[in-house]
């Protein structure tokens, strides 16, 4: 355990180390939570000039994944406040973003049919993570895309394992109503 | 097991919860089969376009380490805000001083008025005649006076005449 920590805290202060390791996870999820290139930009830098800069108070009872990302969600939940009112602004310019991101389909030699069925289940999903409350979307996004575990995702959030569960029911609930539709 | 997975089981069952019931349910029922089959596929594909659409703009935008690190970005920042806190304290310290100086100025200026007009006082009160009534003491051969220069002058004649 010592040994543990003694690894973190050191990786901690190699900020190059850090940044080469942990950037495209911390990037992926404040693009996927705010859906602007440019925010998720702006968060990650800030994610780790914060971590970098209280890197004394880590004390390693978390992986610095989950103290990375609880960073994040800090950030995020302040940034996507101040940007309430600038939403409608930006919405239209999101929209071209997420209709792009939309039409990725993996290559896998799949019929016409089926590559038309997967577009769609892929817009159902973004468009349920879109209509989640901000707990939901972060809980679902750390789950589903980052592959943390619940004890991580509680780490991060700084909820309680049987909320994040709750939280987690509730907005793969939202996802299977969303595909259910396409029947 | 013979019901089909409800939808919080299905939930449990997305987070990695499930009993070997479930499991062997799952096996033998196509459709909570194809219902789980049909949510984990939505839920890779929706992971694969995120992560997808984040190395995009990753590769547009390496890790600006040089933006991040305090240690370069620091020294922009940091004399200038030093010096203006170092300039704000200076003057804050100044202040004090230079007022104290200024009282003490003051004080010597309204100490020095004090004692010119303590001699001016002693002066007059040590005056036989008032000053406006000086010339008339002249004009008068009247000699009679309360200055001791007078009093000597005349003690130190008069003997010589008696003398004589």
């Amino acid at each position: 355990m010592i040994a543990a920590v003694e690894r973190s805290a050191s990786e901690i202060d190699d900020l190059d180390t850090l940044v080469r390791l942990y950037w495209p996870r911390v990037f992926r999820f404040a693009l996927a939570s705010l859906r602007d290139p440019d925010a998720a930009g702006s968060v990650a830098q800030d994610c780790f000039l914060k971590a970098y800069r209280s890197r004394e108070r880590f004390r390693g009872d978390c992986s610095i994944q989950a103290w990375l990302m609880r960073i994040a969600v800090n950030l995020i939940r302040d940034r996507a406040r101040n940007r309430r009112l600038q939403f409608w602004k930006r919405a239209s310019a999101s929209a071209v973003d997420l209709e792009a991101v939309n039409q990725w389909i993996p290559d896998g030699g799949a019929s016409p049919e089926s590559r038309v069925m997967a577009k769609e289940q892929l817009a159902a999903v973004w468009n349920a993570a879109g209509g989640l409350s901000e707990r939901q979307r972060t809980v679902f996004l750390l789950r589903f895309v980052e592959d943390m575990d619940l004890l991580e995702i509680a780490a991060a959030t700084g909820m309680k394992e049987g909320t994040v569960k709750l939280h987690l029911f509730r907005a793969l609930h939202a996802v299977r109503e969303r595909i259910g539709r396409l029947e | 097991m013979s019901r089909h997975l409800s939808s919080r089981q299905i939930s449990q069952w997305m987070i990695g919860e499930r009993t070997p019931q479930q499991e062997r349910h799952v096996r033998d029922c196509s459709q909570c089969g194809a219902e789980l089959a049909r949510l984990e596929a939505a839920l890779a594909l929706f992971r694969g376009s995120v992560r997808h659409w984040s190395d995009g703009q990753n590769r547009a935008e390496l890790p600006p380490i040089a933006n991040i690190s305090p240690a370069r970005r620091g020294p922009r920042i940091r004399p200038v805000r030093w010096a203006l806190v170092a300039a704000a304290l200076l003057v804050l310290a100044a202040v004090p001083v230079y007022r104290d100086a200024q009282e003490r100025q003051r004080q010597a200026e309204i100490a020095r008025a004090d004692a010119r007009l303590l001699e001016q006082v002693d002066a007059e009160v040590s005056r036989a005649v008032p000053r406006p009534m000086e010339p008339l003491v002249k004009l008068v051969s009247w000699d009679f006076s309360f200055t001791g220069e007078r009093d000597e002058n005349r003690r130190d004649t008069t003997p010589k005449e008696e003398i004589r």
